[in-house]
C-alpha cells in the first residue's frame, strides 16, 4: 500500500483532478506501468510480450496473497512460524463437560424400540439394516460399541473430558462407553485404513472475525473467541441411533464446537453434521449442549452397552 | 503465442476479480435469510401428556401440566395464540431473518425474526434499553443483542405466559431468555436458555437447528376464531388434580414407573440412566411409537439471573409512568395503579392512589402535562414578507390544564385514598342553565364512582374514622353503565358496573377511542384476586367481571395487543393476560367447589393446596392478601 495515499489523500486527489496536471499524471502512470515492462500501444495492434508472463504471474500471486482472508490473519501475526493448534486456540475447550439431555430424551436416555426411526433422514437400505438389528449379535461379535461411534457419541448422555494430548492434538475422553477421540491440527492427512469407532479427526480453528473496532483493538481482538471445526472420516460403521440405524464407513462427520456463557455458567454447544451417501438421504444434523463442571468428581467411565 | 498470452491475461483478470470479491468486507456475521427448521423430535412429533422428561420443572409446573386439558385450546381466547418466545424455535415453522442497517455506519442495528403463524420480533443491536418492567408483555418479548465474537447474544424480557412443551408444561411471564445465534456455513444454531423463577428449578438450555433455504417464503397465515366446542359461557376445560389417566398410559408405553415423570431436572443428567436401570427400564423398551402430528401447531423455574437492561420508563419519584396509548398513561407505584388521560381538555384519572402518595401522583401528572404542553420546534416556514416567527419562537409553555375528573374503580384506600388531596388540586368547570351561584362547585375536581362506593364511604364500619367530605364521590351512578356526556381528550369515556366482584361497587372504565380499559382490582397481575366479601365481593362476580372484560376487549393480532388493559396492580396487560387470569381463577374456583361438594372443611381444602400450581406466580405467605386468605374467601363465597 502506498503510504502517500493515506498521509496526503487530499493532495493526491487534487493532483489527480487538476486539469493542468493531466499530462504529467499520465506520464506518471505510464512510467509506473513501464516499470513492469509494459509499453503503451494501440489496442488494435496489441502484442503481448510473452517474456513478461512470469512477472505478471508474480504480481498476481502477490496480489492474491495480499487479498486472501486467510493470510490476513497470519499476516497480523507477522512472520512468526505457524503456531500449533494449542497455541492458536481462540477458545479453551479443556475441562470437564456434562451433557444436558433436554431434547430427544427418549431416544438418548433410553434405547428406542426396533423400528423407531422417526425424524431420521434414512433411505431404504438403512431401514432394512436397522430392521435386522440384534443387540445380542452385536454383543457376541464384540460390537457393543456400535452406538458410541463419532457420528453419535455426543448424543449419548455422559461427560466429556477435553485435554491437550500434545501441541497438535486435542483429546476428548468420553465416559459413556469409555471412548476417546483425537482432533489433529495442522497439515495432517487421514490414514487410508479405518480408524475404529471414533475414526480420524482433523481439526482447525475458525477465529471469530468480530466487528471492525474489535479487530483494530488487540485487547478486544483476543477476546473474540472462535469455533473449532472438526472433520471425521475413516470410522468403523456404527449406529446413528442405538436401535441399529446405521451409518457406513463412507460417512463424514463435520462438527462445530462453540463456547458460550450465561449468568456465570459456561456452556459448550456442538453442532454435528453427518453425511453418508450409503444410508442418508440428506445430512443428519443435531446440536448438543454441555455445561462446564468444576472438576472430574462426577467422571464415571462406563463400558459400551448394546442395549 | 498471442492467444496463450491473452488467455493468461484473461485468467489473471478473473483471478484478480475473484480475489477482490473475496476480500473480507469485515462485515458482522450475516444471519439474514430464509431458514428451514431441521427435523427433530420437538419439531416433528407431538409430545404425549406426561412426557416431561428432560425439563427442569418444579412441582407447580408439573401440577399445571397434569391438570392441563388440550380442550382448553379451543377457547376463543386461545385459538389464535402463537407459541411463546421460549418455545417457538422448537417448532417446525419456516423462519425468515431480515436485517436493518444504519445508513451512515452501515452496521446492523437490528435483526427481525419471523416464523410461520407468528408475529415478527425485532432484535435490537443499537444499544436501546428494555422497556419499563411495567410495560406490556407479548408472545416473543422484547429483545436486544450484542456481538460475542461472531455469535449474537440476545437478551429477551417482557414475555407472556406460554409453554415449553406442547403438552401443558408452562413457562411464566416472569421468564427471561438468553439466546445465542451461531452460524456455521448454511446452518444456523439457535441456542435458548430459559430462566423462569416461577416454574423452572434451573435454566433450561435448548439448541434448535436451521438450514438455509433458497426456495422458501414464509406465507401469510391468517387465523379466524370459530366455535370449536359448544360449552356454557365461562367454562374453562381442565382436569382435576390426580385424575389424569393419560400420564399412566404414557409411562406404561415407555416402560418407566409413573412417578418418574415427577423427577424434573434430574432427568436431564447422565446419572438418571442409573435410576432408569434400577427401575428396570434398561435395555430396549416397550413400544414408544411416535405420535402423529395432528395437534394444533400453536399451544408452554430457577431464579432469573438475567439482568435486564436499564428500563426505558419515566419515573417520577418512586412512581413509574408508562404510556399506554394516545392520551392515556399508567402511573404505577402509588398504591393501586392510576390511569391518567392527559390532554387539551385537562386531566382525568382513574383512581387516586393511596393518600400518602398523593403528592407524588400530582407531581407525576404535572410532569406529564408539562411534557405535553412544551412548545414545539418551529419548522422552516414561509411568508416572511408578511410576518415574523419570532413571537412564536419566544413563547413559553402555557400552564397545565386542570385535573377535572377522578373516577374511583372501588372503595379501597389504595385506590381512592388520594381523592381529597388530588381533587382539591383540580377544578370543575361549571356553568349552564342553573339558578343561583354554583361557583362553589368549581372548587376541586369531580369524583365519580358507583353509588355503592359513596354509600360505603359515607357509612364507615365501626371503628373507622369518617372520611372527609372532599374525599367522597361528588357524582355517582347506579345503572349498568354511565357514559360521560361529552368526549374528554378526544374520546368517549364509559363507566361499567361490575356487580359483586372485588366489591359491590366496582367500576370498569373504558376509554373508547384509545381502546383502553382500566379494571380496578377485579384484575391484577401481582396476586390472586382480593375478594372483599364484607365489601360485597364474590368469586363468581370476579369471574363474571373477567369474562366481561374479555367480551369487550379485542386483540390486535395473534392474541396480543389491541385493547390495552390497566390492571388494579401490576403491569400493563392485554386480553391474553386477562384470559390467563380468568382461567386461573376459574380453575381454582372449580377445584374448591369440587372439594366443597365432597364435604371437605375449610382446613381440609387449605391442606389440599388447590392453588399449588399457581402459588409461585400469584401466591403469598405474608402481607395483606395471602394464599390462605384467598382460598378462604373463595371457600366462603362458594358456601354462601
Amino acid at each position: 500500500m502506498d503510504e502517500s495515499c493515506i498521509s496526503k489523500p487530499k493532495s493526491e486527489i487534487s493532483d489527480w483532478t487538476a486539469e493542468t496536471q493531466e499530462t504529467s499524471l499520465r506520464q506518471k502512470v505510464q512510467f509506473a506501468i513501464s516499470d513492469f515492462g509494459f509499453e503503451m500501444q494501440d489496442s488494435s495492434n496489441f502484442k503481448f510480450p510473452i517474456r513478461l508472463i512470469p512477472r505478471i504471474l508474480s504480481i498476481l500471486t502477490l496480489m492474491l496473497c495480499l487479498g486472501s482472508p486467510a493470510l490476513l490473519y497470519s499476516q497480523a501475526r507477522g512472520n512468526q512460524p505457524q503456531r500449533t493448534g494449542r497455541a492458536a486456540a481462540p477458545i479453551d475447550l479443556t475441562g470437564y463437560w456434562v451433557s444436558l439431555v433436554t431434547n430427544e430424551w427418549r431416544w438418548r436416555m433410553l434405547t428406542p424400540q426396533k423400528g423407531d426411526y422417526a425424524v431420521l433422514p434414512i433411505n431404504d437400505a438403512a431401514r432394512k439394516a436397522a430392521d435386522a438389528w440384534d443387540p445380542a449379535k452385536d454383543e457376541a461379535s464384540g460390537n457393543q460399541c456400535k452406538g458410541y461411534g463419532a457420528a453419535a457419541i455426543l448424543q449419548i448422555p455422559g461427560r466429556l473430558h477435553i485435554t491437550w494430548e500434545n501441541d497438535t492434538t486435542l483429546r476428548m475422553d468420553i465416559d459413556a462407553g469409555s471412548q476417546t477421540r483425537r482432533f489433529h491440527f495442522g497439515a495432517v492427512q487421514p490414514p487410508n485404513e479405518e480408524q475404529g469407532w471414533q475414526g480420524f479427526s482433523t481439526a482447525q480453528w475458525q477465529p471469530a472475525r468480530g466487528q471492525a473496532r474489535e479487530r483494530r483493538d488487540p485487547a478486544l481482538s483476543a477476546s473474540l473467541g472462535g469455533t473449532l471445526k472438526a472433520t471425521t472420516t475413516r470410522m468403523r460403521p456404527g449406529y446413528l441411533r442405538k436401535n441399529g440405524v446405521p451409518y457406513s464407513a463412507n460417512a463424514v462427520v463435520t462438527e462445530y464446537f462453540n463456547r458460550f456463557s450465561d449468568a456465570g455458567v459456561e456452556y459448550l454447544n456442538v453442532t454435528v453434521i453427518v453425511e453418508d451417501p450409503t444410508y442418508l438421504t440428506q445430512p443428519y444434523v443435531r446440536s448438543m449442549q454441555f455445561r462446564r463442571e468444576p472438576d472430574g468428581s462426577k467422571w464415571n467411565p462406563t463400558p459400551c452397552s448394546a442395549r | 503465442m498471442d492467444r496463450l498470452a491473452r488467455a493468461a491475461v484473461g485468467v489473471s483478470a478473473v483471478l484478480i476479480a475473484a480475489t477482490l470479491a473475496s476480500l473480507p468486507a469485515f462485515a458482522q456475521t450475516d444471519f439474514s435469510g430464509e431458514w428451514t427448521r431441521i427435523q427433530e423430535e420437538d419439531s416433528a412429533l407431538n409430545p404425549a401428556v406426561g412426557d416431561w422428561f428432560g425439563l427442569p420443572i418444579n412441582d407447580a409446573a408439573r401440577m399445571r401440566a397434569e391438570t392441563w386439558d388440550a380442550s382448553s385450546w379451543t377457547l376463543p381466547e386461545w385459538q389464535c395464540r402463537p407459541h411463546g418466545g421460549a418455545y417457538f424455535k422448537r417448532e417446525p415453522a419456516a423462519l425468515t431473518i431480515t436485517k436493518e442497517v444504519d445508513p451512515v455506519t452501515r452496521e446492523v442495528t437490528a435483526f427481525h425474526a419471523e416464523w410461520l403463524r407468528q408475529v415478527r420480533i425485532p432484535i435490537y443491536l443499537d444499544g436501546r434499553p428494555h422497556p419499563s418492567p411495567n410495560a406490556a408483555h407479548n408472545w416473543l418479548g422484547f429483545s436486544t443483542a450484542e456481538w460475542v465474537g461472531d455469535m449474537l447474544k440476545i437478551t429477551t424480557t417482557h414475555l407472556k405466559e406460554s409453554y415449553i412443551r406442547r403438552n401443558g408444561v408452562p413457562v411464566s411471564d416472569k421468564a427471561t431468555l438468553t439466546e445465542y445465534w451461531i452460524r456455521n456455513g448454511d446452518y444456523l444454531t439457535w441456542i435458548t436458555i430459559t430462566h423462569d423463577p416461577v416454574y423452572l428449578t434451573e435454566p433450561l438450555v435448548w439448541s434448535s437447528g436451521y438450514r438455509l433455504n433458497l426456495q422458501q417464503q414464509v406465507p401469510p397465515y391468517p387465523c379466524t376464531v370459530v366455535s370449536e366446542v359448544e360449552r356454557p359461557k365461562g367454562v374453562v376445560p381442565h382436569i382435576p388434580p390426580g385424575a389424569n389417566k393419560d400420564i399412566r398410559e404414557f409411562t406404561s408405553r415407555l416402560g418407566v414407573p409413573e412417578n418418574y415423570v415427577r423427577d424434573g431436572a434430574a432427568t436431564m443428567y447422565p446419572e438418571y440412566q442409573l435410576k432408569l436401570k434400577q427401575g428396570g427400564v434398561a435395555g430396549a423398551l416397550a413400544a414408544s411409537p411416535p405420535v402423529p402430528a395432528s395437534v394444533p401447531a400453536s399451544v408452554p423455574a430457577s431464579p432469573s439471573k438475567v439482568a435486564a437492561a436499564p428500563a426505558d420508563s419515566r419515573s417520577a419519584g418512586d412512581l413509574d409512568i408508562v404510556h399506554v396509548r394516545g392520551p392515556i398513561y399508567m402511573i404505577v407505584g402509588a398504591g393501586g395503579n392510576v390511569t391518567a388521560s392527559v390532554g387539551p381538555d385537562g386531566v382525568l384519572i382513574v383512581d387516586s392512589g393511596a393518600a400518602e402518595m398523593s403528592d407524588k401522583v400530582l407531581a407525576a401528572i404535572d410532569r406529564l402535562q408539562k411534557e405535553l404542553t412544551k412548545p414545539t420546534e418551529r419548522r422552516l416556514g414561509y411568508g416572511s414578507e408578511n410576518r415574523s416567527a419570532l413571537q412564536a419562537e419566544r413563547t413559553t409553555a402555557p400552564p397545565p390544564k386542570p385535573i377535572r375528573y377522578i373516577i374511583n374503580t372501588h372503595i379501597h384506600p389504595d385506590h381512592a385514598g388520594g381523592n381529597a388531596r388530588i381533587a382539591a388540586a383540580g377544578r370543575t368547570i361549571t356553568g349552564g342553565n342553573v339558578a343561583g351561584n354554583i361557583r362553589d362547585a368549581e372548587v376541586g375536581a369531580a369524583v365519580y364512582a358507583h353509588e355503592n362506593v359513596l354509600l360505603r364511604m359515607a357509612d364507615p364500619k365501626p371503628g373507622q374514622a369518617p372520611l372527609p367530605f372532599r374525599a367522597l364521590p361528588t357524582d355517582t351512578y347506579h345503572t349498568e353503565f354511565y357514559k360521560f356526556s361529552q368526549h374528554f381528550n378526544g374520546e368517549g369515556v364509559q363507566l361499567i358496573h361490575l356487580p359483586a366482584a372485588h366489591t359491590d361497587g366496582d367500576t370498569l372504565v373504558w376509554f373508547r377511542g384509545s381502546d383502553v380499559l382500566a379494571t380496578g382490582d377485579v384484575f391484577t397481575t401481582t396476586s390472586y384476586p382480593f375478594i372483599d366479601l364484607e365489601g360485597g365481593g364474590s368469586i363468581q362476580g370476579v369471574i363474571d367481571a373477567l369474562n366481561r372484560i374479555l367480551d369487550l376487549a379485542f386483540p390486535e393480532f395473534r392474541t396480543e395487543g389491541g385493547t390495552m388493559i390497566v390492571p388494579g396492580h401490576g403491569r400493563l396487560s392485554d386480553s391474553a393476560d386477562v384470559a390467563y387470569y380468568r382461567d386461573m381463577v376459574t380453575v381454582i374456583r372449580d377445584r374448591i367447589q369440587s372439594m366443597i361438594d365432597k364435604g371437605m372443611t375449610l382446613d381440609q381444602v387449605k391442606a389440599a393446596r388447590p392453588t399449588l400450581d399457581y402459588d409461585p406466580r400469584y401466591g403469598s405467605t405474608s402481607g395483606s392478601w395471602t394464599t390462605d386468605m384467598f382460598v378462604e374467601a373463595v371457600y366462603r363465597s362458594l358456601k354462601k
